[in-house]
């Protein structure tokens, strides 16, 4: 049965696809987004140390945890009528080629406001080994179907 | 017709030199910025690269029969907008520039063929644990002056 605002309750749980970044993966990132900080890049520069931070090497960019987020989050929605509306993320632990990631949400809350229904997702990023690497938070708004038309 | 600079150059300790740093930053004060036509070639690009090949990005005739009525960008086609809309000197591009959190919300989606603008602004700027933040509040609007995406980010500035 396809979900509906009614039908989801707190605590759904949704889980996206594992994301492996190489060297590769982030070259292509850097091309597709035009982001090409040596952060990304220079295995030289990232030997030095960013005032309390030293990395190590190079790391994937922040945002692609914002693109898996955001695909997880869309391939639910879509088919079920619902609007991705917000996305909140705070970036933990840095990641690098030969990391394997995750990203899973959970519905926290349910609200119904004057024209329109919200639900909020508490949303993790975890590596291979577990780790916390990023979290954030989401907002979905899923329209009465008599308003549906006038939102896209 | 070459493209212009801030769309092909990779090397971002070039112009360096003329970039503001932490101390020129002013907070409220636009930035330069310039309108981008948003092309199919730049989305599928851009979707590849985080692995996101829905069919409303990429199968116009499951897109015309969606509610979205035809292709649209998926809405982190921001990532790719915040580097197309602002010239080669922006300080976002200087090297060590770190990313330490962003929040976006959505509007409408964006689509092939759209010209973007952006309207962006440091908001605050601010040290912490001896680190030089700035926080960035950035809006896409699309060609009909409609908000395509409001966000506002974090970044940890070079010293």
């Amino acid at each position: 049965m396809t979900q509906t605002f009614e039908t989801v309750n707190i605590g759904f749980t949704i889980t996206g696809g594992k994301f492996s970044p190489t060297r590769e993966t982030i070259r292509e990132f850097c091309e597709a987004s035009l982001d090409h900080n040596p952060l990304h890049l220079d295995d030289q520069y990232m030997k030095g140390s960013f005032g309390k931070t030293a990395f190590g090497g190079i790391i994937m960019h922040g945002m692609t945890h914002f693109g898996l987020m955001t695909k997880m989050l869309t391939e639910w929605l879509y088919p079920i009528g619902g609007i991705h509306r917000r996305l909140e993320t705070r970036w933990l632990t840095p990641v690098k080629p030969g990391d394997t990631i995750q990203p899973s949400a959970r519905v926290r809350q349910k609200k119904q406001t004057t024209h329109t229904n919200w639900i909020v997702l508490d949303l993790e990023m975890r590596n291979q080994r577990g780790e916390l690497v990023a979290r954030g938070e989401s907002l979905a708004e899923f329209p009465p179907l008599e308003h549906s038309a006038k939102t896209k | 017709m070459s493209q212009p600079l801030h769309l092909t150059e990779k090397d971002f300790w070039k112009h360096q030199s003329v970039r503001k740093i932490w101390d020129q930053i002013v907070p409220g004060e636009p930035i330069e910025t310039l309108p981008h036509t948003l092309s199919l070639e730049e989305i599928h690009r851009y979707c590849r690269a985080v692995g996101d090949l829905n069919p409303l990005y990429f199968d116009e005739a499951h897109a015309r029969k969606s509610p979205y009525k035809g292709l649209i960008a998926p809405p982190t086609i921001h990532i790719l907008l915040m580097f197309t809309c602002t010239p080669i000197d922006y300080y976002m591009r200087a090297p060590g520039t770190i990313n330490a959190g962003q929040s976006w919300s959505y509007n409408i989606p964006a689509r092939p063929g759209d010209t973007i603008t952006l309207h962006a602004r440091a908001l605050d700027k601010f040290i912490r644990k001896d680190r030089l933040f700035v926080i960035h509040d950035n809006v896409f609007f699309n060609q009909h002056s409609q908000v395509i995406c409001s966000g506002r980010g974090w970044t940890i500035r070079p010293e």
